[in-house]
């Protein structure tokens, strides 16, 4: 628990209180600011969150087989795809925990403290935890991993997101147990970065470099076996730190099988009906057809969670014609939302508002879902000066089913409007390739448990006032950029959702973006797989599963 | 055999798709994208990636390194360049900061790192380069001194300004003409170890269905082919017609529905994990099921029709009109005969079975060549694709002379004089 409460708890608490903010918020935001979630959920008079099992009802023993990709890896801070984390993270863990409500935890850490103005962060290690290889976690183990992130050398996609606000010499050492981050901007999404899967905790003093060499983590599991291309097996270690609500070991499960069936769904879906599979890894493939297949299926469970996930129609606002508002309103206008997301993505997930900010990050201010008017579309097209209509191409991954099918209805319903729209399909790898060149094409976007972090990436210029790397429509206006700097840096939670609902109007009226619709994700696995989490962003946490037999 | 790898080389150099995305993720910056290209070599040209392909690029590192390098396996199976000295001690070099290091392997098995500026040699301009092995297993070249400056961070002495850096890259292999075909861009391990254990997944899926489908289409064909047009070849020939019309991947999820779904019988997906197939056969079973339904029909019809064909021969004729018992003619005379054409489409289908099992090996998920093929062709994986061809090529070209030699056996006219 933390000695000193921070001085905006006591005002989200009356908040809380008077009904401004719902409960989740609530313990969201006083975790953010370092009261642990236990706390932040007692001031809400709600259970405890983080419900681990116990072990009167757990059984032990038994082995999870996984069907998943098992990809080469090397250093886990240059991670680029879930999967192999979802292996490793049983290994290897992270600082904090994102569970799938967005309320970030500490893990490794005991707690957190934050200055006033956000620009200190203190972070108190959890003492007495092992390493598999009998090293103590200690904030050298910190000190190392941050400073892998922030070495170019290393090339870690977390020196773009902390580097931003953390400059290389801000992180301090205060002795074994605490280490003290300095940064040149406030910043509230601390606790979240550090849960970004390349931010596994490395142990300093046997790391080279690769980790599948020198597996050494504070994880559950040990690695046991790795083989590219074909599969990964993860034994138990007894001397694990965290324990069960009964003061039992954890973990229940004895061995962990990944099995690379290749990207294929079909024979996946096949092994886990006949049951030689528990579980199928979607996260770098796509559940949908499984879920497709097995939704009614009575031999397994299938566990359905609303994410932050959605497929962006962007426009590029430095060409013609994408330049002119009103033409990119047109497009926007053509969109039959309930009909994108009934046919594309069989109705599974929420209405998106052509903003970038869904109806599950906290600070999401309600906005008015537009109507489909293919009329008005016409009309500015007219004053736009294309009475005649327009013909575009429209550039999608044909990998991605949901993305062809938006763009086949979009045809469809945007004809009367005067467009003529030409789907140009092409692998998803090559979409990948030139993602940030087209001119106008449909993007996925992946979960992010906050709502500044994705327009922090996609909407805004560099120092240069240049569109940032990630910020594919090249789309950089000031006042959106001046009111989200001040949302980065703002707590209060009614403040913050008063400066989103005007962040989203601007988006909405002259934004770059059409979004239709935000996608559900699943887990399914078998009947005999117990106290599954279905993660927003498909995370597998193995530590408090357990088997039937 | 060198053709075709120079063709597979072209064909895949010239083919679309950026290699260092589809392995790294969509999202590299383009610094890491120049940076993997260089250490896997990618930015030489085409001619000089092909030769260090097939004759190896130990040689071209070892004269600029001045001592031989030697390729070791460690007791956990990785294997790891080193540079051998004089005293016989193996050795590698990193980079800290500006501080050359050596790690140093001596003979007894001890492991040690000392700080080797020494050497360091010097150019006309001022900037010292040095020619070694990395932990990489890379001959890398490294240059201090030069104009270019970048922040590192080196662990227990904190961040610093250093010059240079790796500027070249050389990855170690011993080239396909020496047995090693390289590391897998897509897995990192070698590719011979890969190849090996799909090539014997293969051998054992085509293997069973080819002895389970050739005897038995010979056998139905001659019995089809005895009497043309009677009932039992009607119905012989249809069915298998019918089966050999039917896409493979079109059977498959077929009896996936109807064996696995629905009956419940068998697994419909092949999952091994520590297993080998054979330890397995309940999974074998649908996919051979589905080759053999493939297969049946079209070995069937050609052993049917060169049967019939030699049945309707004067030669048969005279020897039915000569009294000898009707099996002496067939088993004697016939069969002999009629053999021949169906011997070459078996052969043929040897190939096809290893190669051509592709889409029964993805429906069903199994760890076989096709699939690893498949999957590496996806990724523009150069070493895997062209090691996975020249297989093929063996196979094929082997399967072929096998095929001329059975003629020789089965039709003497055909024997070299």
């Amino acid at each position: 628990m933390t000695k000193k409460i921070h001085p905006s708890i006591e005002k989200f608490k009356k908040d809380l209180d008077s009904g401004k903010i719902n409960r989740r918020e609530f313990v969201r935001f006083a975790t953010l600011l370092g009261v642990s979630a236990v706390a932040a959920t007692q001031m809400a008079g709600i259970v405890a969150l983080p419900t681990t099992a116990s072990a009167a009802t757990a059984k032990r023993g038994g082995t999870l087989r996984i069907a998943g990709p098992v990809q080469k890896v090397t250093h886990p801070a240059q991670f680029s795809w879930i999967t192999p984390t979802n292996q490793l993270r049983q290994v290897a863990e992270y600082l904090t925990y994102s569970d799938e409500n967005n309320v970030t935890h500490p893990y490794l850490l005991k707690n957190w403290e934050v200055s006033d103005d956000l620009k200190t962060w203190t972070l108190n290690l959890r003492k007495g935890i092992k390493f598999n290889n009998g090293d103590e976690f200690v904030a050298d183990d910190v000190m190392f991993t941050f400073n892998q992130w922030m070495d170019k050398a290393v090339g870690s996609s977390m020196k773009g997101m902390i580097g931003a606000y953390l400059p290389a010499n801000g992180i301090e050492k205060i002795n074994d147990y605490q280490v003290k981050l300095h940064l040149s901007a406030a910043e509230i999404g601390v606790p979240e970065h550090l849960f970004h899967y390349p931010a596994m905790i490395l142990n300093h003093r046997t790391f080279k470099g690769d980790f599948i060499k020198a597996p050494h983590g504070t994880g559950p599991y040990t690695l046991e076996t790795y083989v590219e291309g074909e599969r990964c097996v993860l034994k138990r270690r007894d001397d694990y730190w965290k324990k069960d609500t009964d003061g039992s070991q954890l973990p229940y499960i004895d061995k962990i099988e990944y099995i690379d069936m290749g990207t294929e769904m079909t024979p996946m879906i096949a092994a886990l009906k006949s049951g030689e599979i528990d579980f199928i890894d979607f996260s770098d493939l796509g559940g949908t057809e499984a879920f497709q297949s097995l939704k009614k299926d009575s031999g397994v469970n299938v566990y359905g969670v609303a994410t932050n996930q959605t497929r962006i129609l962007r426009m590029r606002v430095d060409l013609k014609p994408w330049d002119d508002n009103r033409v990119r309103q047109a497009l926007k206008l053509c969109q039959h939302r309930q009909k994108i997301l009934a046919l594309a993505y069989f109705g599974q997930g929420l209405l998106g508002q052509d903003v970038h900010v869904s109806p599950k990050h906290p600070e999401y201010s309600p906005i008015e879902t537009p109507a489909y008017n293919p009329a008005k579309a016409k009309q500015l097209l007219k004053e736009a000066g294309y009475p005649n209509g327009l013909e575009v191409n429209l550039v999608v991954g044909n990998g991605w089913k949901e993305i062809v099918r938006y763009a086949e209805v979009l045809q469809q319903d945007a004809a009367p409007a005067g467009f003529k729209i030409n789907i140009v399909s092409m692998p998803n790898s090559q979409y990948w390739e030139k993602w940030t060149e087209v001119d106008l094409g449909i993007t996925t976007w992946a979960h992010r448990p906050i709502g500044t972090m994705v327009l922090n990436l996609a909407y805004v210029g560099d120092e240069n006032g240049k569109p940032a790397s990630w910020n594919e429509s090249r789309w950089v206006d000031k006042e959106f950029s001046t009111l989200l700097k001040k949302a980065n840096g703002t707590l209060d939670v009614e403040k913050r959702r008063k400066i989103f609902a005007k962040l989203e109007k601007i988006q909405q009226d002259r934004g770059s973006i059409a979004n239709a619709f935000w996608i559900n994700q699943w887990v399914i696995t078998t009947k005999r797989v117990q106290n599954v989490v279905a993660h927003p962003s498909l995370y597998l946490n193995a530590s408090d599963m357990w088997l039937n037999s | 055999m060198f053709l075709v790898s120079m063709a597979v080389f072209m064909i895949v150099e010239s083919s679309p798709g950026n290699v260092a995305k589809n392995i790294l993720g969509a999202f590299i910056t383009p610094e890491q994208e120049a940076s993997f290209l260089k250490q896997q070599g990618f930015d030489k040209p085409l001619t000089s990636r092909y030769i260090s392909w097939f004759t190896g690029s130990d040689w071209v590192a070892e004269m600029k390194i001045g001592h031989p390098l030697k390729r070791i396996t460690t007791e956990k199976g990785y294997q790891e360049w080193w540079v051998e000295s004089e005293n016989g001690n193996l050795l590698q070099w990193n980079l800290k900061g500006e501080d050359l290091f050596v790690t140093i392997l001596e003979q007894n098995g001890n492991i040690k790192e000392v700080i080797d500026n020494d050497r360091w040699q010097k150019d006309k301009k001022g900037i010292s380069h040095f020619w070694g092995v990395s932990n990489k297993n890379s001959a890398v070249k490294w240059e201090k001194g030069s104009a270019k400056e970048t922040w590192n961070y080196v662990y227990g002495r904190g961040w610093g300004k250093t010059t240079g850096g790796p500027v070249e890259y050389i990855p170690l292999k011993k080239g396909f003409l020496r047995g090693d075909p390289g590391i897998s861009l897509r897995t990192g391990r070698p590719v011979a170890k890969s190849l090996f254990v799909r090539l014997r997944n293969s051998l054992v899926l085509a293997g069973i269905a080819f002895v389970i489908v050739m005897p038995l289409a010979l056998i139905l064909g001659i019995i089809a082919g005895l009497k043309e047009g009677s009932l039992q070849d009607r119905i012989l020939s249809i069915t298998g017609m019918s089966f050999s019309v039917i896409p493979e991947f079109a059977t498959g999820i077929f009896l996936i529905l109807i064996m696995s779904t629905w009956l419940d019988l068998v697994p419909g997906a092949t999952v091994f994990g520590e297993k080998a197939p054979w330890e397995r056969p309940d999974m074998l079973i649908l996919p051979v099921l589905t080759l053999t339904l493939i297969e049946l029909g079209y070995v069937l019809r050609i052993t049917r029709a060169s049967m019939a064909e030699v049945m309707r021969s004067a030669y048969i004729r005279t020897a039915y009109l000569k009294g000898l018992p009707s099996f002496k003619v067939i088993f004697v005379h016939a069969v002999r005969n009629a053999l021949i054409a169906p011997i070459t489409v078996i052969m043929l289908h040897v190939n096809w079975l290893m190669g051509g099992i592709v889409i029964v090996e993805v429906v069903f998920g199994y760890p076989g060549l096709g699939q690893y093929l498949l999957d590496s062709a996806l990724y523009k994986d150069i070493n895997a694709i062209e090691a996975g061809t020249m297989i093929m090529v063996m196979i094929a070209v082997g399967t072929q002379l096998i095929a001329d030699i059975l003629y020789t056996f089965l039709n003497p006219r055909i024997r070299y004089s």
